[in-house]
Formats: structure tokens, sequence, C-alpha cells
């Protein structure tokens, strides 16, 4: 009899603390394009770092160490708020985004399924790209002291302060798609997005497997400066350098986001480099893609194997037509919902990782079906 | 043997001020065509082959085109003496963004349409500078954010696209095609966006120097009150100056929209500054009543030619910058030295 009621006592405890650590199955949960909007957040493995990376050639790997593992020091947390285990349901969050886009639309939708879907109720915040605008909205939402607050940073330099005035109210502060540096990210429970910089390596390998793993390959950067440049310039041409030296870089050029001046640097490559260049290697797949392949149209040029990061209709489209070899998933919806996700785990008293990635794919020819209908 | 002292020497002035006098006329007559003559130089040195084949001809025209086009309805806010107008990018993405709504009409009704909004824009511009007497720049600023938002908040801030508009539509086909198709002139082709950039040249330059507007327009660029008291209809003017502007920049949003293959607010972002750059390499000045069509095209012209020449000899992006910003400052200092040696400025 001591024993049954033993029994029953700790399974009286023990019920209700299982309970709170389950959250609802989200796998059947899909985004627009029929993929899971909320798989596991995956981790990277870190490898040692090289004492000065600075001091490495260009296509050494090394050299980027910091931006390609963005967050390996940010071990010590500071002031971080300890969750009660509650669970997800009624909570109430605020996720401030940077400004409006097609991806951005996308990304809310993302977010709004995943908070639906958990019983939260989200507040979503647009500066429209204006950073003293980002910084009053983050004061109003301190104001308005919710459970969770998810930021989509404007500016790496600026993070820093705006994560700390959201940790410094005792707010759980969530980072969310733009990378921030080691010393933003002691403020957060964790960072959530996309890694870029897997994602190149993967989209280079596919690539460098058509090329024969030789020839002259070109590259039209995202805007100087910023994290996609590195990783969606450098990504490639450090993984090419590991695994296919004999794909040769013939020029990188920065034209931006318009069609007609990409189309204008790839017709200039075709005069110069004549059959020399083999492939083009894109850090968009809509304008940047147009552009592009326009101009290998026009010039007859079908032999050019080209690849793109991103995920827009342009771009699978493209695949579709096997104009394009290879475009990244970037999920949006995904993307804003892993914010949420990462959320839910949080108030449950789970585990989250402190940087928590999203799910990696690439789409080709033989992918490209089962990523329609496009999320933007 | 004692030496002359020619600067002290009142007939060596005399010839040197003519001398100098002719060179300005030179250089003032034939403006920037010199830097497009000096430029076909440099290409020919640096890539002989290359830079001549018609291929490369025919992609440089069609890399200026839209910025061209632009370029002309700038031109005429230029010369009006109403610096610029900065609404231009949005006007751009609204007109491709309307087109591209209506195609479920048809592509004809759809390119009207989107024509003619866009116009309507301008003449509002118009309106509320040549009546109201708003600051042109302040208010094309505010205009634009103003219609940047109204936009976004039509379209949720998503991309539209016409095949999903109008899905397995001819008229789809048709939108595709107008900023690919070209016209063959023997072993050559010209795109449309080129004929097109090149036709509202032609138009441009015949309104501006061989109509009774254009006239009047030269009056009001070079001084408002005079115009004014000279019985002049200056609101009417600026009106159709913004008028014609708005129609140039939403013709170039449809085909940007076409080149795209979709329509965003953003399409045409930079445009307002790339076609002021044109304008004033053309020989225009932010004063007013200087300058024509012609010149607009030849500042068009060597922005194209310098950045074809700089890829071709494998210049990075941010070195062409810099060279563009140099040309530029040089360009700009000989027309106005020229200017100002013949008393024009």
């Amino acid at each position: 009899m001591k024993k049954l009621l033993a029994l029953l006592l700790t399974l009286a405890l023990l019920l209700p603390a299982a309970a709170l650590a389950a959250l609802p199955d989200s796998s059947g949960v899909l985004s627009t394009d029929g993929q899971m909007l909320m798989p596991e957040l995956t981790v990277k493995d870190i490898p040692e770092r090289p004492a000065d990376p600075a001091s490495l050639p260009e296509t050494d790997a090394g050299r980027y160490f910091d931006m390609e593992y963005a967050g390996w020091d940010a071990t010590e947390k500071v002031n971080i708020p300890v969750s009660d285990g509650s669970g997800p349901q009624g909570k109430n969050v605020i996720v401030i985004v940077h400004g409006a886009h097609g991806w951005t639309t996308a990304y809310q939708k993302g977010v709004q399924k995943a908070a639906d879907f958990f019983g939260i109720t989200v507040e979503i915040m647009d500066p429209n790209w204006d950073l003293a605008t980002q910084n009053q909205m983050i004061d109003t939402a301190i104001n308005l002291q919710p459970d969770a607050i998810a930021l989509i940073p404007l500016n790496a330099e600026s993070a820093v302060q705006q994560f700390k005035k959201i940790n410094d109210a005792g707010i759980p502060a969530f980072g969310t798609n733009t990378l921030t540096t080691s010393d933003a990210m002691k403020y957060m429970v964790c960072w959530t997005g996309p890694d870029d910089w897997g994602q190149m390596r993967k989209l280079s390998d596919v690539l460098a497997k058509a090329m024969n793993n030789e020839g002259g390959i070109a590259y039209i950067t995202h805007n100087a400066g910023t994290s996609p440049y590195y990783a969606r310039t450098y990504g490639p041409i450090t993984q090419f350098a590991q695994t296919a030296p004999g794909i040769k870089t013939l020029d990188i050029q920065t034209p931006g986001f318009d069609a007609v001046a990409c189309k204008q640097v790839v017709a200039d490559w075709l005069t110069r480099f004549g059959t020399e260049l083999k492939a083009i290697f894109l850090a968009d797949d809509s304008a940047q893609a147009i552009g592009a392949i326009d101009a290998l149209n026009e010039a007859g040029r079908s032999d050019v194997l080209v690849v793109a990061a991103g995920n827009s209709k342009t771009g699978q489209d493209y695949v579709k037509e096997g104009k394009l070899l290879a475009i990244t998933y970037q999920t949006a919806e995904g993307d804003g919902a892993a914010a949420i996700f990462a959320m839910a785990k949080y108030f449950d008293g789970q585990e989250v990782p402190a940087i928590g990635y999203l799910a990696q794919q690439i789409i080709t020819l033989e992918n490209v079906d089962s990523f329609y209908p496009v999320q933007w | 043997m004692s030496e002359t002292n020619f600067d002290s020497n009142p007939a060596c002035t005399v010839h040197r001020v003519r001398e100098t006098s002719k060179f300005a006329q030179w250089i003032n007559r034939l403006g920037v065509y010199v830097v497009v003559a000096a430029l076909l130089i440099i290409g020919m040195a640096v890539a002989p082959t290359k830079f001549l084949s018609l291929e490369n001809i025919r992609n440089t025209l069609q890399s200026v085109s839209l910025m061209g086009m632009v370029a002309v309805g700038m031109s005429f806010v230029v010369y009006s003496a109403n610096f610029a107008d900065l609404s231009a990018p949005m006007i751009i993405a609204f007109s491709g963004m309307i087109t591209i709504s209506s195609i479920r009409m048809g592509f004809v009704p759809a390119f009207v349409i989107g024509v003619l909004s866009g116009t309507l824009l301008g003449a509002i511009s118009g309106f509320v500078i040549g009546k109201l007497r708003a600051h042109p720049v302040i208010w094309t600023m505010a205009y634009n954010f103003v219609l940047s938002g109204i936009v976004r908040w039509i379209y949720m801030g998503s991309q539209i696209y016409p095949d999903v508009i109008a899905p397995d539509s001819a008229a789809v086909d048709t939108f595709y095609n107008l900023s690919r198709a070209s016209i063959p002139i023997g072993d050559f082709s010209l795109s449309w966006m080129t004929v097109v950039m090149l036709a509202m040249i032609v138009l441009g330059q015949l309104i501006l120097k061989r109509t009774k507007f254009g006239n009047q327009l030269k009056v009001v660029g070079s001084n408002y009150e005079a115009a004014r008291l000279s019985g002049i209809n200056v609101t009417g003017v600026i009106i159709t100056v913004f008028m014609i502007a708005a129609f140039c920049f939403a013709v170039t949003g449809v085909f940007f929209a076409s080149i795209s293959k979709m329509g965003a607010y953003y399409n045409g972002e930079g445009y307002d500054f790339r076609a002021v750059t044109a304008v004033l390499l053309g020989g225009m000045t932010l004063m007013g009543g200087k300058g024509d069509m012609i010149g607009t095209f030849g500042g068009a012209l060597v922005m194209g030619m310098l950045t074809n020449i700089m890829n071709l000899i494998g210049v990075s992006t941010f070195e062409q910058y810099m060279v563009l910003g140099v040309a530029f400052l040089i360009i700009v200092w000989i027309t106005t030295i020229s200017d100002r040696k013949l008393g024009k400025s």
C-alpha cells in the first residue's frame, strides 16, 4: 500500500512537469510553399579560431571566421530573465522588423502563423528601414511590458544598445534574421536565422560538381560591407579554394539590385572573357538573375552556369525553366516562425540554443516543384 | 637681350582672350560630346576589337535606355529652373505596378492605364509647384515619401507578378517581351527600350526648340518673374513640365516592370539622381533655361560608356564610383569655365 501511494505521488509530481515540457507538435504546420514551418533549429559545429584571421589570404575560410561563426564567443549571457516554464499559451510578445519588403511580408506571415499555433498574441512593429524609428519602437515596446521582444536589428553597431535596453528592462530579448556581434548576443536569450555561409558552401558544391571542378567564374555581390556581401562572395570563393581549386575567379562586381545594371555587367563580361567564363554566382535570384539571364540569352550563351542566393518567385521560376542551376532555400516565413518557436521553447522552460539556424536546402530542377507556391 | 613680358603686353592679352574664347566656344558648342569622343578613343585603345563590336554598342545603348528616358523627363524640370523631380522613383514604381495590376484587361489597356496614372501624379506636382509655389525639391521629396507609403499600403509591401495576376495570358508574354524585343537593322539590332529612348530624345528636342511651349519654357526657366510679367501662363507651363516629366517616368516604369518581371515599390530607386547626373553632364544647369536633349543624351552616353570601358578593363564597382564622380566634377568644371568665358554664367 505504501509502495502504491509512493508511486501515485511520484506520478502526480511528474505528470504536470512532463506536460509543461511538451510543446504541441508543430511538424504539421506548413509554410505557403508546403515546407515544414518550424523544423528543429540547428546548431553549427565551431572549429578552432585562427590566431589572426585578418592575416590569412582572401581565399582562406579562416579569414572570415568571426563572420561565419558570429557569436562563437558569446557564451557569457548577461541578466537573462529565467523562464517560469508556464508555456507559451496566452503570452504577449512584440516583434520589431526592419522595414517593408516582399520578404518582410512573408516573414510576418510566418510570425503570425507560429504565434497562432502556440496561442501567443503578437504585435508586429515596422520602422520602415529607419534606425531612429526602430529605437523609438523599442522604447514603446518596453513600455508595453510584453512577455518577450524579438528584433531584426537595422544596424550591427546599434544592436548592442538596442538589445541591452530590452535586457535592462527585464524583458527576454530574441535576435532574429540579421546576425549581430557577440557583444549584442550576450543580452539575448537566443538568436535565430539563416546560416548564409553554410548555404553558400552547399550552393558552391552543387555548382562545382556541374562545372567538373574547373573553369572561370564571376561574381555579382550583395551590397558591399553587409554580412550577405561577405557570405555570398567569400563563402563560395573559400569553398572553391578548398574543394575545387580549378575554379578561378575572373571578376567580382557590385552593381546592386538593378536588372539593367546587372545585365550590362554580364554583357561586358561576355565581351571581355568570351568562352573563358563558365559560371556566374549571384547574390540575388531576382533582379540580378534577370539581368544576368537576359544578357546570356541575348548572347546565346546557354553554356554558362548560373547559381544564385535567394528564394524569390523569379529565381524559382528560372530554376524550373533550367536557366538557373540552383538557388538556396531561404524561408522568410520560416525565419519569422523560428523566432516565435524559440520564444515558445523559452516560455516552456526548455533549453534554447544560443544560436539556432534554420534548416538548409538547395533548390534545383529535381526538387523545385516541391517548393511551389512561392512565399513571396 | 631683353625678354618680352607677354603678360604686360596688351596685344598678347587680347590675343590670348580671343584664343580662350574660341576654345570656350568650341567646348561649349560640342559640350559633352568632346567627352564622348575622348571615351571612344580610350575605349578603342583599351579594348580595340571588343569596344566597337556591334554587340557591345547595342549593350551599352541598352544599358542607358531606362536612365535616358528618365533623363528626358528630368531635363524638362531642370530646364524650367525647378531643380529636379525627386518623385521620379515612386512614379516609376507606381506606373509599373498599376500596369501589372491591370494586365488582365490586356497589354495595351494596361500600358495606357499605367502611363496615364503616372502622368496624373505629375499633374499634382505641377499644380502644387506651379500654382501654390511649393519648393520643387522639398515638395517632390515629400511627395515621393507619401506615394511610397500609399503604394506599400495598397500592395501590403508585397511584390506583384503579372503571371500570378493573369496566369497563361498572352498579355503577360507581350509585357515581358516589351523590354526584351529588338528591331533588326541589317546585322545590327536595337532593343525597343533603346528605340523608345531615342524617340523621346528627338521628341523632347523638338518640343524644347521648335514649339511655342518650348520658347515659353525657356523664358520661364531663365527668368520666372519676367515670364510672368510678359503674360506667359507660368502655372500652365510648370504643370505641363511636370506632366511631361511624369509621362517619361511612367513609360520608364512600365519598361522597368517588364524587365524585372514584377512590380515593387522599390523599382526605380536611384534613377532620379542618375538622371540628374546625366542631365547636368549634358550641359543643363540647375538655374534653368540652358541646354538641350542632345546634350542630355550625351550625358547618358558618357555614363554608359564609362561603365562599359571600366567593366571591359576590369575596374571594380567601387573604383568605378570614384571615376564617375571625378569625371562628373571635371565635366561640370569645364562647362562652368567655358560658360563663364562666354559670359553665360
